[in-house]
């Protein structure tokens, strides 16, 4: 792989891909944005009321979602879209052949195909991923103001108090690290497709749930190293 | 330009019309099979067996770190905002078992059972399967359809319970570990909070997700075009609308349930 990245990745080909996974997949991302958020808001909103806390709710709906329940659920649904659409395309080309015609030709399908598609996916679900957590904070005040009765203003202005820069590095990094995941095991799961029709389906089902549980684990295990990180530089006070 | 969004919302119309008429259509097929006493059994057994008891590990592995995850996450933003983490078992529990919980296993479910569900039938379909079905006068749906929707249901509402039991001991025992929380207080504090409503609630929510999957995944299968580029698309096509689907669910049932 280190010897194939210093041949150079062909640019235009990252581009055409970040259209077909990237571009194509946003309408459902804000879609999943927008609903995630505005049903954080609803929860966050119930627990608060009990306690009649809810000036809180903008900071503490937007902050809960931004650095944990966001990023995975979002990721959650852009593994289908982005990543099962890759390994579904990459293992038909294997099944037919493509990849091995495309050896003939003398050219190395992990430089032609695989490494593009990996650094178009890697950027496209972190793109994605952070348009949609931007989209989970429009559709928590909107949910706020329309129905659960909390001022906009009061929403928005509580919002620095309870998120600071380190909460959205979080989400960013997360991100980050989840696109990896996503590009790597669809990449992986589509090269290594085996078997025809079924195989094809099989590899989607495979890749798609290994990337789900490999998410869910990386995501304790970012939030893990994050709290400590915090907790280092005494940041976890206000 | 006009062309392309006119075929578009046309394309998106026909999809939802056919998503209704299957759903319809096999909600009819399962009222004439149990009464006229020609449910099958056996094959709603075996897919019990493929959906619910092969997806265990997977969901049971998957939720219990959710669960240690909101433990964590509560825990941070308890002290932040109240300075004491005392009611971490409470707030954590309840985002698990009202929201997380149901979503998080039927999104599991969609791409464990979905994916697979749509690429089967989408191999039977591309290799004329369902027409000699047809020629047997097996109705596909009937024949197809309906056991694995039962099923479905079936194992999304029991696995949230068995899931929702294993990350809550899981997340206690964590607890116990991370945050230097007592076992015996961690249940204490829970059940001040968390009610059986909420379990009933959870069931719900899991059975109507889990009726969306298999529905879609058919529909997708049925629909299945040539060669195995059909059979990935139509794989692909079943995991991403349901998992939209169930989150627009998700928002739908919330809603009801709470803010209205």
């Amino acid at each position: 792989m280190k010897g194939l990245m210093t041949k150079g990745v062909r640019w235009s080909q990252v581009i055409d891909q970040m259209y077909v996974t990237g571009v194509r997949s946003l309408p459902t991302t804000l879609m999943a944005g927008l609903f995630v958020g505005a049903i954080m808001a609803i929860q966050i909103n119930l627990q608060l009321r009990d306690f009649g806390a809810q000036s809180f709710l903008g900071g503490l709906a937007t902050s809960v979602t931004i650095r944990n329940v966001g990023p995975v659920l979002i990721a959650f649904i852009l593994s289908g879209k982005v990543g099962a659409y890759t390994s579904a395309e990459l293992g038909t080309m294997q099944v037919t052949d493509q990849m091995n015609a495309i050896r003939c030709l003398g050219t190395d399908p992990i430089q032609y195909l695989i490494l593009p598609r990996m650094c178009a996916v890697v950027l496209s679900s972190f793109l994605l991923l952070i348009v949609g957590l931007m989209m989970t904070i429009g559709g928590g005040l909107l949910m706020a103001n329309l129905q659960l009765g909390v001022n906009s203003l009061n929403f928005i202005g509580n919002i620095p108090k309870l998120v600071q820069w380190w909460s959205v590095g979080t989400g960013v990094a997360k991100s980050f690290v989840f696109g990896v995941i996503i590009a790597v095991i669809s990449c992986y799961r589509g090269y290594h497709t085996v078997g025809g029709a079924v195989g094809v389906g099989k590899t989607v089902k495979d890749s798609a749930v290994e990337t789900l549980v490999i998410i869910v684990v990386a995501d304790v295990a970012l939030s893990a190293v994050s709290n400590v990180i915090y907790a280092l530089l005494g940041m976890d006070q206000l | 330009m006009i062309a392309a969004i006119g075929a578009r919302t046309i394309g998106l119309v026909s999809s939802i019309y056919g998503l209704a008429s299957l759903f319809i259509e096999s909600f009819s097929a399962l009222f004439t099979q149990v009464l006229f006493l020609r449910f099958r059994l056996r094959e709603t057994l075996d897919q019990i067996f493929l959906v619910g008891v092969q997806s265990l590990p997977v969901i049971l592995f998957s939720i219990t770190f959710i669960s240690i995850m909101l433990i964590t996450e509560f825990s941070f933003h308890m002290k932040l905002v109240l300075r004491q983490d005392s009611l971490v078992p409470a707030f954590s529990t309840i985002l698990l078992v009202r929201e997380l919980g149901p979503v998080l296993t039927c999104l599991l479910l969609t791409s464990r059972v979905g994916a697979g569900m749509a690429a089967e039938i989408g191999t039977m379909k591309v290799t004329e399967q369902l027409d000699a079905l047809r020629l047997l006068s097996l109705d596909p749906v009937e024949y197809l359809t309906i056991p694995r929707w039962v099923a479905t249901v079936i194992a999304a509402a029991s696995l949230s319970v068995v899931a929702l039991g294993v990350a809550i001991s899981g997340g206690a025992f964590l607890a116990s570990l991370l945050l230097h929380y007592p076992i015996a207080l961690y249940f204490q504090t829970m059940f001040l909070f968390t009610h059986f409503t909420d379990i009933m609630q959870c069931v719900l929510k899991a059975s109507v997700f889990g009726s969306i999957i298999p529905v879609v995944a058919c529909y997708h299968g049925f629909h299945c075009e040539q060669g195995s580029r059909g059979v990935g698309n139509a794989a692909t096509s079943a995991v991403v609308q349901s998992s939209v689907v169930i989150i627009v669910a998700d928002f739908v049932l919330t809603y009801l349930y709470y803010a209205v």
